[in-house]
C-alpha cells in the first residue's frame, strides 16, 4: 500500500533539477510490475479506542498506470467488502466500491476522494497512485529523521492536478531513496502526517512494513502493518475489473 | 381624543358586554383569519423546513417529479466540471412503530462522499457520527439516527429497532447519532439517515434515486452550474434550487389554500356585519349626546373622527386578542391540516408549534383594523349626520324610511342585474368573481326589505303561538329593521357560506360514489402501506403474476401512481394496462368515443384527462401534454377527458407500455386484484397476506375498507364545513345577544307598561325570547335563500377554476332543515340573558324611560 500512499502524497515534478533526480531515482527503485500484501489496519480515535481491520491488497502495473484491487477480509461485519482502483496517468483514478450485503457496487466519485477513507485517517485521494509528474517540487534541504539522513522536499500538485493537499513536505532517506516521512497541508494547515518504519529488502525493493498516518485535526492515528509482502507476482489483468470485484475473486 | 375620554369610555364602561361583544365580532374574525392560514402556514413552513435542513448546502436538485432518476444520470452530472459536488438522495418515510413517535423520515445518502453537502456531527470533528463508516455502508441494517429521536426513546449506539419497510418489518441497527440541529433537525428531529443503495433496496426503488444534489464547484455562479448541467441531463429533469420544492407543494395544495381564503374573507366579512350592527346600536343609543355634542358647537367631522376613531380603538384591541386566539387555534389545526395535507398530497411534514409570518400577523391585525373601520363607517357616517334638534327628540329613529328603502332595493337589483348579465356572458373568471361579489351586496342591501316581509309573514305565526308576546316580538322586529338588519345580515351571510359549502360538498360527495363506483370495482387492494396517497415505498411489477397465483385470484392489475412534471408543474400520472383496466371499468370520457379512445391509449399513443386537470391546466382534448421524461419532453396527445378522483389537482391515465418504455420503471403502488365467482373477499385476503408475509410488507383492503378510507378522507376535506358552521352560530349567537340587549334598552318604556297593567315575568320572557328566535329565524330564511345563490356560484367556482367537476345543482335541504333547531337554538340561548336582564330593569325607571 505504501507504495501508491508515498507518490500520491509526495510525488514531485520538477523544478530544480536534484528535487526531480532524486524523486525520479525513488519512484524508479520502488518500481514492481505488481505487488501482494495482506494489512492490518488498526485505527486509534481522540480517545484511543481502536478498531482493527484485515484486507488483502494486489496491484498490476505501476505509477499512474496500475489498478489495484483491495479486498477487507476481517473483522466479520465487513468481510468481502472491495475496493477497485483504476490508476490514470493523465487524470484522477476511477475507484469503484463492492458491497456484498446488498450485491451492489457504487463510483466512488472524484469529489469525494478528500474524505476519509472508510473511518481510518487515510483519504480515498491518499490511495491514488499517481506519477511524480504530477507535482513540482523542490529541495529544502537534508534533515536527520529517526537517525537516517534524509533530503527534505516540499512538492505542490501541478496546475490542472486536483488535490485535496496544497503543498506537501516529504523526507526521503539517502541511503534507500525510500520515503521516511511526509506531511500534507491543506492551505497553511498541517492536517496528515505519514511516518515509514521497519524497512525490508523484498525481492530488491526497500519497503517500510510500518505506516503510522495521523489526522492532525481529529488527533487520530492509523497504523498500518504489511504482512505477506511480496513482488512482481504473476497476476491476471481480468481480476481487476468490475466483473471480477463483483465475483469476488 | 378628548371626546373619546369623555364620551366614549364612559359609554363602554357602562356597557360592557356589548363592548365585549363588539371586539369579539372583530375578534372572530381575525381569529379564524389566523388560524386557517397560521395552520396552513405552519404545515407549509413545516414542509419547507424539512426541505431546507435536508439539502444542506445542496444549491441545486436534479429531479424528475416522482418517477426518480436513473444511476447513470448521477455519473453525467459528476462528470460537469461546473459541478463541485453531486449527491443521490432518496427520502421515504417509515413507520417507527413506536408508542407517540409517529413516522421517521429515512434519508438514504452516500455516506462516502455526502458530507460535502451535509452537516450530520459536531463541527470541528470532535466526535464521529458513524462508529464505523465502513461497517455503516458493509451492513445495509445501519442506520443513524438523531440523537433527539435517540434520546426520547431510550436509543443509544448499538441498540436495534424495528421499522416496516418493503421486506415487511425489519430490525436495523443504530450505528450512529447525529447532533440534533442541521439535518437532524429536521422533520421535528424524527429523522434517520441510511445507506443509498440499502435504501434503494429497502424501498424498492430499482437502480434509482429521488434526485440528485448538486453544489457548484468553487467559484462558478448558480447558473452557470445549473445551465451546464441542464445541457448534460437534458429537458428530461428539473434542475432546479431547492427551494422549488415547497413552490411545488403550494401547487399540489392549491385547493386548500383556496378554501382557507374563502373562508378567512368570509369570517372578516361577517366581522363587519358585527361591527357595523354594534354601532349602528352604539349611535342609535347616544343620539342624545350626539345631538348635544352638535348643539355645542361639535362639527360633523368631529363626530365622524370620534366614532372612526372608536371603531379603529375596537378594531385594533380584537385584532390584537383576535391575533392570539388565532395563534391558539393555528396550534390545535395544524396536526389536524399536516394529516391532511399528508392523506391528500403524499408530502411529509411534522409541525412543531406555530410558524406564522410577521408580515401574516401584521396583515391579520390590519385587516381586523380595517374591517372595523368599514364596519363602523356607515354608522359613523350616519351619527356625523345627524340633526341636533331631531337627534334630541324622542323618536322612531329605528325606522327606516320608505326612500332609504327603495333607494336600497333599487341598488340591490341594478347590482343584481349586473350580476345575472356576468353569468349569461361570463367573460372572464375574475369579472365571474367580481360578479359573485356584486350578487353578494345586492342581497345585503336587499336583506332589510326581505327581512322586513318576512317578519310581516312570521306575525300570525308568532301570535298564534303567543297572542301577546308573539305580536309584541313581530312589532318589535318589524318597526326597528335598523336594530335588526346588520345582526340578520351576518346571520344570513354565515350560513349561506355554510350552505354553500354544504351543498357543494353533497355535490362532489354524490360524484366521487359515482366514480367508486364505477373505478374502484376490484374486490381486493394491495397496498404496500395503510394511506393510499403514500407512495414511499413501491412493489416489484412481477409481484402481479405472484398475487395472481394466490388460490381464488381471477385477475390481478397493476398501478403506479407517479408525479411527473407537465411544464413545469406536478401532475399525477396513473399507470396501468389501459385495456386490461377496460375490461373492467367503463370509461366514460365527456368529450369522446369511449371505443377509441381506449384502444388508443392501450397503444400508448395518448392520454385520458381528468376533467380536473383539463380545467386547472387548460387542456382539452386534441391537445398535447408534453410531459418531462428521461427522453427529454415526451409529447402526448389528450384522447378525452373523463370525472376522476385519483389526484386533488387532476390525473392522467397513460399505459403502462408506454411509461415502462420511455420511464423505464418496473415498480407498482398498488395492485387491484378482482376474484373468482363466488370466493370471499376475507378468505383471499388472508391468503394474501400469507404468501407474502415473510418478505414483503403490504397491506389487502377490502373494496369496502378502501371505499371507507377515501370517503373518510374526503370527509376530513368537508370537516371545514363544520369549522364554517361553527362560525355562523357564533356569529348568530353574538348578534342576537347584542340585538336583544339594545331592544330591550329601547323597548324598557314598553317591556315596564306592560308589567304595570299586570303582565307577568313570563310574558315578558316570552316576548324577548320570541323575537329572538324571530330575528333568528329571519336570518335562516334569508340564509337558505342566499345559500342556494352561494351554491351556484360555488358549482361555478368549483367547475370552472378549482376542481373541473361539472357538479349537479341539487340544494342540501337535509342540511339547511337541520339548520333550523340549531339555529332557533343558539337564538333562544342568545336570548336566555338579555331577557333576565329585562326583568331586573326597575319598573318605575323603566315607565320614566324617555
Amino acid at each position: 500500500m505504501n507504495r501508491w500512499i508515498i507518490p500520491a502524497l509526495a510525488a514531485i515534478a520538477a523544478t530544480a533539477q536534484d528535487a526531480r533526480q532524486i524523486v525520479d531515482e525513488a519512484q524508479k527503485r520502488a518500481r514492481s510490475n505488481s505487488q501482494h500484501y495482506e494489512g492490518t489496519l488498526q485505527v486509534l480515535d481522540g480517545k484511543n479506542r481502536m478498531a482493527e481491520k484485515r484486507w488483502q491488497y494486489d496491484r498490476i502495473g505501476a505509477f499512474g498506470d496500475s489498478k489495484a484491487v483491495l479486498r477487507f477480509t476481517a473483522p466479520a461485519e465487513v468481510k468481502g467488502v472491495a475496493l477497485l482502483i483504476h490508476n490514470h496517468k493523465d487524470r484522477a483514478s476511477d475507484q469503484w466500491m463492492w458491497t456484498p450485503a446488498i450485491q451492489r457496487d457504487r463510483r466512488i466519485a472524484l469529489q469525494d476522494r478528500s474524505t476519509r477513507f472508510f473511518g481510518t485517517d487515510f483519504s480515498f485521494e491518499d490511495l491514488e497512485e499517481r506519477d511524480s509528474a504530477h507535482h513540482d517540487y523542490k529541495l529544502l534541504g537534508e534533515e536527520t529523521v529517526e537517525g537516517a539522513v534524509c533530503w527534505k522536499l516540499e512538492s505542490q500538485p501541478r496546475p490542472g492536478r486536483s488535490s485535496q493537499y496544497t503543498r506537501s513536505l516529504v523526507w526521503i532517506r539517502k541511503d534507500l531513496y525510500a520515503f521516511v516521512r511526509v506531511e500534507a497541508f491543506r492551505k497553511d494547515a498541517l492536517v496528515r502526517r505519514i511516518r515509514y518504519g521497519d524497512f525490508e529488502n523484498v525481492k530488491g525493493i526497500w519497503t517500510a512494513r510500518t505506516l503510522e498516518v495521523e489526522d492532525v485535526t481529529r488527533k487520530s492515528k492509523t497504523v498500518m502493518k504489511l504482512d505477506k509482502l511480496d513482488y512482481n507476482v504473476p497476476l491476471s489483468e481480468s481480476g481487476f475489473t468490475l466483473q471480477a470485484l463483483r465475483r469476488g475473486s | 381624543m378628548t371626546l373619546l375620554r369623555l364620551l366614549t369610555w364612559p359609554y363602554v364602561r357602562k356597557h360592557r358586554l356589548r363592548s365585549v361583544l363588539t371586539l369579539a365580532g372583530i375578534m372572530l374574525g381575525v381569529a379564524v383569519f389566523v388560524g386557517m392560514h397560521g395552520a396552513n402556514q405552519t404545515v407549509a413552513q413545516a414542509f419547507a423546513a424539512t426541505v431546507n435542513r435536508i439539502a444542506g448546502k445542496a444549491q441545486l436538485q436534479v429531479s424528475a417529479g416522482e418517477t426518480g432518476v436513473p444511476e447513470e444520470v448521477l455519473e453525467a452530472v459528476q462528470s460537469v466540471r461546473e459541478v463541485g459536488a453531486a449527491a443521490p438522495v432518496i427520502e421515504a418515510v417509515l413507520n417507527t412503530n413506536l408508542k407517540g413517535q409517529g413516522n421517521l423520515l429515512v434519508l438514504g445518502v452516500d455516506m462516502t462522499g455526502d458530507r460535502s453537502l451535509r452537516d450530520y456531527d459536531i463541527e470541528g470533528g470532535e466526535e464521529d457520527v458513524v462508529e464505523d463508516p465502513l461497517v455503516f455502508l458493509a451492513q445495509p441494517d445501519s442506520l443513524i439516527l438523531s440523537r433527539k429521536f435517540a434520546e426520547a426513546n431510550g436509543i443509544q449506539r448499538g441498540s436495534r429497532i424495528t421499522l416496516d419497510t418493503m421486506q415487511g418489518p425489519r430490525q436495523f441497527t443504530v450505528r450512529g447519532l447525529m447532533k440534533s440541529d442541521g439535518l437532524a433537525g429536521a422533520f421535528g428531529g424524527n429523522v434517520a439517515v441510511m445507506d443509498i443503495y440499502a435504501a434503494q433496496f429497502i424501498f424498492g426503488r430499482g437502480r434509482r434515486f429521488d434526485r440528485i444534489d448538486i453544489g457548484a464547484a468553487e467559484g462558478v455562479d448558480l447558473e452557470t452550474s445549473q445551465n451546464k448541467v441542464r445541457a448534460v441531463v437534458g429537458e428530461g429533469y428539473d434542475v432546479l434550487p431547492p427551494a422549488s420544492r415547497t413552490q411545488q407543494f403550494d401547487a399540489i395544495s392549491r385547493s386548500l389554500s383556496i378554501t382557507i381564503n374563502l373562508t378567512s374573507v368570509f369570517a372578516l366579512m361577517i366581522g363587519v356585519f358585527i361591527i357595523y350592527n354594534s354601532f349602528s346600536i352604539a349611535i342609535t343609543q347616544r343620539r342624545n349626546e350626539i345631538g348635544i355634542l352638535r348643539a355645542l358647537g361639535a362639527s360633523e367631522r368631529d363626530v365622524l373622527r370620534m366614532f372612526l376613531a372608536e371603531s379603529a380603538a375596537a378594531g385594533l384591541a380584537g385584532s390584537i386578542l383576535g391575533l392570539g386566539l388565532g395563534l391558539l387555534m393555528a396550534r390545535s389545526l395544524s396536526p389536524f391540516m399536516s394529516n391532511m395535507v399528508r392523506e391528500l398530497y403524499g408530502t411529509h411534514q411534522m409541525p412543531d408549534g406555530v410558524s406564522m409570518s410577521p408580515w401574516t400577523m401584521a396583515a391579520a391585525v390590519a385587516l381586523g383594523t380595517a374591517v372595523s373601520l368599514v364596519g363602523g363607517w356607515l354608522p359613523a357616517r350616519s351619527a356625523a349626520r345627524v340633526d341636533p334638534v331631531k337627534a334630541l327628540q324622542k323618536g322612531r329613529y329605528q325606522v327606516l324610511s320608505e326612500g332609504e328603502n327603495r333607494i336600497r332595493r333599487i341598488a340591490a337589483l341594478v347590482l343584481a342585474a349586473v350580476s345575472i348579465a356576468i353569468v349569461v356572458t361570463r367573460p372572464t373568471l375574475t369579472i365571474f368573481y367580481f360578479g359573485y361579489g356584486l350578487m353578494v351586496l345586492a342581497l345585503v342591501l336587499l336583506s332589510p326589505s326581505l327581512s322586513h316581509w318576512i317578519a310581516l309573514s312570521l306575525r300570525p305565526l308568532l301570535r298564534l303561538i303567543r297572542p301577546v308576546e308573539g305580536t309584541l316580538a313581530a312589532d318589535s322586529l318589524i318597526q326597528a329593521p335598523r336594530r335588526t338588519s346588520a345582526t340578520v345580515a351576518a346571520v344570513m351571510l354565515s350560513l349561506a357560506l355554510a350552505v354553500g359549502f354544504a351543498g357543494v360538498s353533497r355535490a362532489i360527495y354524490t360524484q366521487l360514489l359515482d366514480w367508486v363506483d364505477d373505478t374502484l370495482n376490484p374486490d381486493l387492494f394491495v397496498a404496500p402501506t395503510e394511506s393510499v396517497t403514500q407512495r414511499s415505498y413501491r412493489f416489484p411489477l412481477s409481484m402481479t403474476s405472484e398475487i395472481a397465483q394466490v388460490p381464488g385470484v381471477e385477475e390481478v392489475q397493476a398501478v403506479r401512481t407517479v408525479r411527473v412534471q407537465l411544464k413545469g408543474v406536478p401532475a399525477m400520472a396513473v399507470v396501468v394496462d389501459v385495456r386490461q383496466v377496460a375490461g373492467r371499468v367503463k370509461y366514460k370520457p365527456v368529450d369522446a368515443d369511449p371505443v377509441e379512445m381506449v384502444q388508443l391509449a392501450s397503444e400508448g399513443k395518448g392520454a385520458i384527462l381528468s376533467t380536473t386537470l383539463a380545467v386547472i391546466r387548460g387542456i382539452k382534448k386534441g391537445d398535447v401534454l408534453e410531459l418531462a421524461s428521461p427522453e427529454g419532453i415526451l409529447k402526448v396527445p389528450v384522447l378525452g377527458t373523463r370525472v376522476d378522483f385519483s389526484d386533488q389537482q387532476g390525473a392522467f391515465i397513460i399505459d403502462r407500455s408506454l411509461y415502462s418504455r420511455v420511464w423505464k420503471d418496473e415498480t407498482a403502488n398498488a395492485f387491484r386484484v378482482y376474484l373468482r365467482k363466488g370466493e370471499d373477499p376475507e378468505a383471499v385476503r388472508r391468503r394474501i397476506i400469507e404468501r407474502f408475509s415473510s418478505n414483503r410488507k403490504l397491506f389487502v383492503f377490502t373494496n369496502a375498507s378502501i371505499r371507507e378510507l377515501i370517503m373518510r378522507n374526503t370527509e376530513q376535506w368537508f370537516g371545514m364545513t363544520y369549522i364554517q358552521l361553527l362560525v355562523a352560530l357564533i356569529v348568530a349567537v353574538m348578534g342576537i345577544v347584542n340585538t336583544m340587549t339594545v331592544s330591550i334598552a329601547d323597548r324598557r318604556r314598553e317591556l315596564g307598561v306592560l308589567q304595570a297593567v299586570g303582565g307577568l315575568r313570563n310574558q315578558i320572557r316570552n316576548t324577548v325570547w320570541l323575537e329572538a328566535v324571530a330575528i333568528g329565524t329571519v336570518g335562516l330564511v334569508l340564509g337558505w335563500l342566499m345559500g342556494a345563490v352561494t351554491l351556484y356560484y360555488n358549482i361555478e367556482m368549483i367547475g370552472g377554476d378549482m376542481a373541473g367537476l361539472d357538479l349537479d345543482y341539487v340544494y342540501p335541504f337535509r342540511f339547511a332543515l337541520a339548520l333550523f333547531p340549531v339555529i332557533v337554538g343558539a337564538a333562544f340561548l342568545a336570548a336566555l340573558w338579555p331577557a333576565e336582564a329585562a326583568l331586573r330593569a326597575s319598573l318605575v325607571e323603566s315607565l320614566e324611560y324617555e
